[in-house]
């Protein structure tokens, strides 16, 4: 009886360790990291922030995608919105679609970001970040431009105004609307 | 940052008188700030100065000023940025694990405890022999064995 009861602790308690071991291991493999280049962008769909209804990526399959996340309480994306709605203005005749996704902000003053800038292209809200998690996004701005296809073309940590990325950025959409 | 400071200080002064006119006690921002997550640091709002904490601090600030209840202010934040911006785990669903979790490992633990003295307690001690037992001497070697501790008496 006695040597049955102790077995039964070990049983238990060795279940224990293997099942936070297994937490450990699950958690580790399933972090979430951003998609490569050549990947597919993770699908998904949003509440829109500037309007009633929901968005989704998949609804844009066939055209390239610029995805931009953004926060209102984010500085260098102040200085960023101009030259997206720029280059919006300049690009959406080509068939480029612009989509902003604010990310860890209050709704109003997210609203109130996207008035006071004057933006015309579709923004999403993404209040509690399990969409701009998926995209691995650290810090804002970040911006993906994707294929046709849904793939991603390319990835710009930082603010597209930086040295550097308005190349690359422009680069970018040509490559995804070729 | 300095409008920061300056919007949560006008919102304290004009919450000040404005609490007369509150139906119920006024909720704090000090227990607001315990309660609630800042999103992008992943501390509660108590301990971050980030942006992002910022503006919710100043959200919370104009609610209480508006009278608007802990629940109330809870809910708001809570349709903006989802349940994980409230510290603690809700009460329904997979997020009562959290709650039951410990309480069931502090039984459990109580109860393998309460079995471990248990079992201690009913331990018997090894019982003093009555008689002694046979040394397993020849009687020749034990009659000579005792005359001769005899002498040390």
């Amino acid at each position: 009886m006695t040597r049955r009861v102790k077995a039964t602790g070990q049983v238990i308690a060795l279940a224990c360790v293997a099942g936070l071991l297994a937490l450990l291991v699950w958690s580790v493999v399933h972090q979430k990291k951003a998609p490569e280049v050549g990947a597919m962008a993770p699908a998904f769909t949003l509440q829109r922030l500037d309007g009633p209804g929901r968005v989704s990526l998949a609804s844009y399959r066939g055209k390239p995608v610029v995805l931009n996340f953004w926060a209102s309480w984010c500085q260098p994306c102040k200085t960023e919105a101009a030259v997206l709605q720029r280059d919006w203005t300049t690009y959406r005749g080509r068939g480029v679609v612009f989509l902003g996704v604010d990310y860890h902000d209050l709704n109003s003053d997210a609203r109130r970001f996207v008035s006071a800038h004057a933006l015309t292209f579709p923004m999403l809200e993404d209040g509690s970040g399990s969409v701009t998690s998926r995209y691995g996004i650290s810090q804002v701005p970040e911006t993906y431009v994707l294929n046709r296809q849904g793939r991603v073309v390319a990835h710009l940590r930082g603010p597209i105004t930086d040295p550097g990325f308005a190349t690359d950025f422009q680069n970018a959409i040509a490559k995804a609307a070729a | 940052m300095l409008r920061v400071a300056a919007v949560l200080a006008a919102a304290l002064v004009f919450a000040a008188p404005a609490a007369a006119g509150c139906a119920h006690p006024r909720t704090s921002m000090n227990y607001l700030q315990g309660q609630v997550m800042c999103p992008t640091c992943h501390t509660t709002l108590a301990m971050s100065d980030s942006p992002a904490a910022q503006r919710i601090r100043v959200f919370i600030a104009h609610r209480i000023a508006a009278c608007w209840t802990t629940q109330q202010i809870e809910a708001a934040l809570v349709a903006n940025y989802g349940q994980g911006i409230l510290a603690a785990p809700s009460h329904k669903g997979f997020d009562l694990l959290a709650w039951w979790l410990p309480i069931v490992g502090v039984l459990a633990g109580g109860i393998v405890l309460a079995f471990g003295v248990w079992r201690w307690s009913g331990r018997k001690e090894p019982e003093e022999p009555d008689e002694p037992t046979d040394s397993g001497l020849d009687e020749e070697t034990e009659r000579r064995l005792d005359d001769l501790l005899a002498r040390f008496d």
